[in-house]
Order: structure tokens, then sequence, then C-alpha cells
């Protein structure tokens, strides 16, 4: 499975206090872009440059932890529109399907935990290099981003 | 006498106590309320113009819902205000703060993201019940 982004070229980082935005603006209006998710077979990337990336890559996070625990699904729901990426553990593999896309990936439990850390890490790198204020917020410091293990 | 004197003494202590809970539970009560009241959306510039970005019917956004042409942002407003009062709520998903509403118009207010008519409006608000975004679906 192929997990990565890219920031918009559109995001405008002053659009924002970035040393001061709150969860929500930090999670609705900051560093939005694309996601590509792919592999040989499948590619629910979502190229719609609007996605906010941080709260994509907390979103993931979430869902691997909850999936950590139970098998069963869990549904990510995009913050500008009614689609979704739905997530059903089976034994020690994850089948993600996209409701905006065909097809479906499927990938070790142990790999996509690892995809969605190094997601949030790669993020959190960039944005801090791009954007020093964020270390100054401390609702994005409490994100932990490269901080916490799925 | 004197046995009334102390029942009587008794309830009024009794009201008392139950007035200093009741006063310490509406003023906890009034400490974490939001500002809005349910129902009542803070709608800010920023939200406004967050959605014209996102969702107004000229927005170049790929892979979101589209208000009609025709939308303003008075009609945006009311729209908003009849989707709180009326739609469904819910948390917010994937550990993101504050709540969701959805309502179904009945009549198209918009365009999904695969270009069918879109009745429904989704409502995103703060844990402030400040307006964060809204778009149809």
């Amino acid at each position: 499975m192929h997990l990565d982004y890219r920031l918009s070229e559109d995001w405008d980082e002053n659009s924002i206090n970035l040393a001061a935005a709150d969860e929500t603006e930090l999670r609705y209006y900051a560093a939005t872009g694309d996601v590509i998710l792919r592999n040989d077979q499948s590619d629910l990337s979502a190229r719609w440059g609007w996605i906010p990336l941080i709260d994509f890559a907390l979103a993931w996070r979430e869902i691997a932890e909850a999936l950590a625990v139970t098998e069963g699904s869990e549904t990510f729901e995009f913050t500008e529109s009614d689609a979704t990426l739905r997530f059903e553990r089976r034994g020690e593999e994850i089948i993600i399907r996209g409701s905006y896309a065909s097809g479906e990936i499927t990938v070790p439990f142990a790999e996509f935990g690892e995809r969605a850390q190094d997601f949030a890490r790669r993020l959190d790198s960039e944005l801090l290099a791009k954007c020093p204020e964020l270390r100054r917020n401390l609702a994005y410091q409490d994100f932990k981003l490269s901080g916490l293990s799925p | 006498m004197s046995n009334q004197r102390v029942l009587t003494s008794t309830a009024a202590s009794a009201w008392m106590a139950v007035g200093i809970i009741l006063f310490g539970a509406w003023y906890a009560w009034a400490q974490e309320a939001p500002p809005g009241s349910p129902g009542q959306v803070i709608v800010t510039q920023r939200a406004i113009r967050h959605i014209e970005e996102r969702h107004w019917p000229d927005s170049p956004a790929q892979g979101a819902g589209k208000f009609g042409s025709g939308i303003t942002e008075d009609s945006l407003r009311q729209l908003v205000k009849e989707a709180v009062a009326h739609g469904r709520v819910r948390h917010n998903t994937n550990g993101r703060p504050g709540q969701i509403y959805e309502f179904d118009f009945g009549h198209p207010i918009g365009i999904t993201i695969d270009g069918r008519p879109a009745y429904r409006l989704r409502v995103v608000v703060n844990k402030w019940n400040q307006l964060v975004t809204a778009f149809p679906f």
C-alpha cells in the first residue's frame, strides 16, 4: 500500500494564525492538500486539494488504534463532502474501500499502522519546517503527530 | 414547642442545602455551556469565506458538494438555521470536536460530488457552536 500526501500550492499558511489556531481550525482549515492511497490494483487517492492533512493523519491514527484492540470496521468521513473511507479488519488484514472510487486495498494490519505513523511523522516534519510558528501552538503540540505510535 | 422549633430549623437547613446544590449545579452548567445555546449557531465571516471557497457554485474545488446557483450569504444563513433547528444531530467523528447536523430539505439545494441533485445539508459546528463548514450532499 502506498500512502502519501501533497500539500496544496493553494494553501496559504497566512490565511490563519498558525501560532494561535485552535483544534478545529487546525483540523478543518490548515495544511490542505491531496491524499495518495493506492496499491497495484486500486487507486483510492483523493486528489481534491482541500483535504486537511493534519486531520487526516490524526483520524488514521485513531482508526488504527481502534482496530488494534478489536476486529470490526471504522469509517473516515472527509470534512467537506459525504465521501468516506471504510476500514474493515479481518484477522491480521485491513481492507480499505472508498465511497468515491471502485476497488479495495488489502494491507497487513501491522503495515497499516506503520504507514499511518509514517504519514503523520513526515507531515509533522514538513509542517514544522515550513511553518515554525506551529511549535508555539499548544493545540498542535497536543496532537503529537510524531510522538505516538498507532 | 422546642421539638417544633428543631423540626422547623431542620427543614430550613434542608431547603438551604437543596438550594446550594441546585445553585452549584446551575453554576457548573453555566460555566461549561457553549456561548450559543443548542439550535443557535454562531456564523462567523471566517466560516462564510471557507464555505464560499469550497462550496459556492463557482468554486473550483473538486470532490466537494456545491450549493445551487443563486445562493447568497443570507440564504446560506437561513439554510444553516433550518438544518440546525430541524436536522438530526450527532457527534463529529474521527476524534474531531463538535457536532454535525444533517437535514433533508426535500428539494434540491445544490449538487453532490458526483453531479446529482443534493437535497441534504451537513452543518459542522465546533464545541462553542460556531459554524465550521456546511455543504450540500
